[in-house]
């Protein structure tokens, strides 16, 4: 038996402390789950022990032999091997090629190809799989792919392997053939750590489960004896939720209706409707279906079926283009890639959603466009000597900001936002916020994305939840405790 | 700002802003006081002329990159449209339906409506299919030199009226080249579209970011289709400009030119990833390109030669680009 342990270990990032003097050990023989909400620093830790990064304080060694990686490569060759939720395999070689790469049984200058498969095959029998070697991984399934990132990690006999949310991609069924497998691993001698956010295959998988919040270690239960409530407890501790201005009042005025909405299989049937003023919040894990909702409501991806009723018109069709003319905006969870042009100014890139208005005639008015940057950045109170200065000159919250002052230029009369808190520091979430309420108090309407629960109990009226694309339920943030949300959209009867 | 940032005038700035001016100055400057018959107004119109031809298509093809598409069968729209005009015209004259005068006109007309057809067919096929526009004007360069071969049956077509000779060797006021009128009207036309209509923000959107752009509202299938039917009328008018010039057309007109083209984009500094680019940057590209090759005519270089030093010249291009970006992230990193 081996034990992986990590001895006060900090890392602080601009602005944040990821770390802050955690101590924790990992069993081999045993799967040992890490969990914690959305930016605990699990993920950080993770990249620490894999090498990605380099602690600014503390140590970790296993059984006693200290570790010090320079990079990943170098974490690699001393036993640690990592298996990512982004697929690191080659899609052009074979299933035996993937998993032996670089380590080619070779004949002098030649390949020794049926060795090699020979090979391959010993390690999938000794983990008791069965996979088509000679297959292209590009033919393969998800699941399939996550196996062979796990044999493949495993034939170089590590000593400690990190899953990171390998169920994330996988259906209920796929996800036990995993499970098997991951059992099968706990008979060698390695450690298994396991990064989850689905709380439920806790019980299933895990024996011990190590619990992180806000870059503090909050306890360590064994799974034999762990109640939900107790998990739940470590996650989340006493959270104060906020309360929202008094001032946000809501009209009867329905401004958009969305019924029966169904893009298979990301959500099916689902129907809602926002008033004038409001603030609706969907709640919902990664892969509930949320952020594809919103999207085929704006018509970036095409529904199945459904209508919407958008300022009492029917709209057949939607589309970003036409969408937009009638008033919807649409803030996407990734900026870098779906928000932004990156090389632009912050100037053009805050009137991208607006470039007919500021074009009378087709012809830009220079003019017009920069008192449309300016107002934004004076009513945002974006942080900028200059509109035009690249966006990235800018820090993630004034980025965030510049994607909805692109919107607001554009007049809409509802706005989605799809984890506008994302990857932004607490000051200027608040003030996202504040903008959210200042569009309530203008009469827009506003529906908001987030896998912060807490973040959608304090700045919402009211609250949808989805789970797995269904409509679970409707809440109201005074009524509802963040425990009593968490649980709804985890599902699952015991939690 | 600081009260010595006001008043200094930032050197290395400024020389990093305007770095292929200032190489472009410097050339020009040696050349002036080194090559027998190099600063004359008949030669610098001289090298106008020469660089007429690709410089019109580098207008368009400076949008059409920037907008992220590239396209690589302008050489061969050259010929296609040169064949076109004088085909055309020959036919439309031997039915005797026209005069061959006018005729001519409607040979042009029928040029650049096929030009504008194979942008079309490009762009749709590059959005519709989603196949890159590399492959597909690849594709194109080879059906369209075939094609032209077909329609001229492989012999240049001569037959062209006299005045249309004007369009591609005349002199304005008896000492301006026309083809360099067509060259400034297609800087002045791509300048205005990129810097001054709502479409020229749109191209430098979708070349920097389809995603964003298209959830933004923007209609990035419709600038897809018409950057590459931009370049593609550029070409045809290019072709007109060309047969004009030798009073025929031929299906071996414009073999490699798009490298030409693309060399000139490139040292412009447009970025052949798109969103970044210039429509001035790439007339002093095509001005560079001019300059050098009139420089190793007058010093006698071969022409072996000068391919070498021309590909050497995209490749230094290139690289004081990377250099240039290299050194703005290290700043911003630094800051």
């Amino acid at each position: 038996m081996s034990v992986l342990n990590v001895r006060n270990i900090t890392k602080v990032f601009p602005g944040t402390k990821a770390l802050d003097d955690v101590s924790l050990s990992f069993e081999s023989g045993k799967v040992n789950a890490l969990i914690g909400k959305n930016g605990c620093g699990k993920s950080t830790l993770v990249k620490i022990i894999n090498g990605a990064y380099i602690p600014d304080d503390g140590t970790f060694d296993i059984d006693g032999v200290a570790m010090k990686f320079e990079n990943p490569s170098d974490a690699f060759d001393k036993g640690i091997a990592t298996v990512y939720q982004e697929m690191s395999l080659i899609p052009g070689l074979s299933v035996a090629e993937n998993i032996l790469i670089g380590r080619y049984e070779t004949n002098g200058a030649f390949v020794d190809w049926k060795r090699t498969y020979a090979k391959a095959q010993g390690l999938l029998d000794e983990m008791g799989i069965d996979l088509p070697l000679r297959e292209l991984v590009v033919n393969l399934s998800v699941w399939q792919c996550q196996v062979v990132e796990i044999v493949k990690a495993m034939s170089c006999r590590p000593k400690v392997i990190l899953l990171d949310e390998p169920t994330s991609a996988l259906a209920q069924h796929q996800t036990q053939i995993l499970f098997r497998l991951i059992r099968e691993l706990k008979k060698k001698d390695v450690i298994i750590i396991y990064i989850t956010h689905r709380l439920q295959e806790l019980w299933e998988i895990a024996d011990t489960s190590t619990v992180l919040r806000d870059g503090r270690l909050t306890g360590k239960v064994n799974m034999a004896e762990a109640q939900p409530r107790d998990v739940l407890k470590l996650m989340f501790g006493d959270v104060e939720v906020k309360d929202r201005p008094a001032d946000l009042a809501v009209s009867d005025e329905v401004v958009l209706e969305v019924s029966g909405f169904t893009l298979s299989p990301k959500f099916e049937d689902i129907s809602f409707s926002l008033r004038k003023g409001e603030v609706l919040g969907i709640a919902g894990m990664l892969g509930s279906g949320r952020t594809e909702l919103l999207r085929a409501v704006f018509g970036a991806d095409h529904a199945d079926s459904g209508t919407i009723v958008l300022n009492g018109e029917s709209v057949s069709n939607p589309s970003p283009r036409t969408m937009s003319q009638r008033g919807l905006a649409f803030t996407p969870e990734d900026r870098k890639t779906q928000g932004l042009v990156q090389m632009l100014s912050i100037g053009d890139n805050l009137c991208h959603a607006s470039l007919g208005q500021v074009s009378p005639g087709g012809f830009v008015n220079t003019k017009l466009m920069r008192m449309f940057a300016d107002r934004q950045v004076e009513a945002l109170e974006i942080k900028t000597t200059s509109t035009d200065l690249p966006m990235t000159s800018l820090s993630g919250g004034n980025q965030q900001k510049v994607v909805v002052g692109k919107w607001l230029n554009a007049e809409p009369k509802v706005i989605f936002f799809d984890e506008p808190s994302r990857g932004i520091d607490v000051k200027a979430k608040q003030q996202i916020f504040q903008i959210i309420w200042d569009q309530s108090r203008r009469g827009i309407s506003s529906v908001v994305v987030s896998s912060e629960l807490e973040e959608l109990l304090e700045v919402c009226h009211r609250i949808i939840i989805m789970r797995l694309g269904r409509f679970v339920g409707e809440v109201r943030p005074e009524n509802v405790t963040i425990e009593q949300l968490y649980s709804m959209c985890m599902g699952g009867e015991e939690l | 700002m600081t009260p010595a940032a006001g008043n200094n005038f930032d050197i290395s700035r400024f020389s990093k802003k305007y770095m292929m001016e200032i190489i472009l100055f410097f050339i020009t400057l040696t050349l002036v006081f080194s090559a027998p018959g190099f600063f004359s107004l008949g030669n610098i119109l001289n090298v106008f002329r020469n660089v007429a031809l690709a410089g019109v298509i580098s207008f368009g093809m400076t949008m059409t990159i920037i907008g992220g598409e590239i396209d690589l069968s302008v050489g061969s729209a050259i010929a296609l449209s040169a064949v076109l005009t004088a085909s055309v015209t020959g036919a439309l004259a031997k039915a005797g339906i026209l005069p061959m005068n006018q005729a001519v006109i409607i040979g042009m007309i029928v040029a650049v409506l096929v030009g504008l057809c194979i942008g079309y067919i490009i762009g749709f096929i590059r959005t519709r299919f989603n196949i890159p526009t590399f492959i597909i004007t690849l594709a194109m360069l080879n059906v369209i030199y075939g094609s032209s071969a077909l329609i001229s049956k492989g012999f240049p077509v001569t037959t062209l009226p006299d005045w249309y000779n004007w369009i591609g060797a005349g002199q304005l006021f008896g000492f301006f080249p026309v083809p360099a009128l067509w060259l400034l009207i297609a800087f002045a036309v791509a300048f205005v579209i990129m810097n001054l209509t709502r479409f020229g923000r749109e191209v430098y959107a979708v070349g920097g970011n389809p995603e964003s752009a298209r959830l933004s509202g923007i209609n990035v299938t419709k600038v897809k289709i018409i950057i590459m039917v931009g370049v593609q009328v550029m070409a045809a008018c290019s072709g007109i400009i060309l047969s004009a010039q030798v009073m025929s057309g031929s299906s071996t007109f414009g073999r490699g030119y798009e490298m030409d083209v693309i060399s000139a984009v490139i040292i412009g500094g447009t970025s052949l990833f798109g969103g970044i680019g210039k429509v001035w940057g790439t007339m002093i590209g095509i001005v560079f390109l001019g300059v050098i090759n009139n420089g190793m005519t007058l010093f006698g270089v071969g022409d072996f030669e000068k391919y070498i030093v021309r590909g050497l010249l995209i490749l230094f291009a290139v690289l004081l680009n990377t250099i240039q970006v290299q050194s703005l992230q290290k700043a911003k990193l630094s800051k």
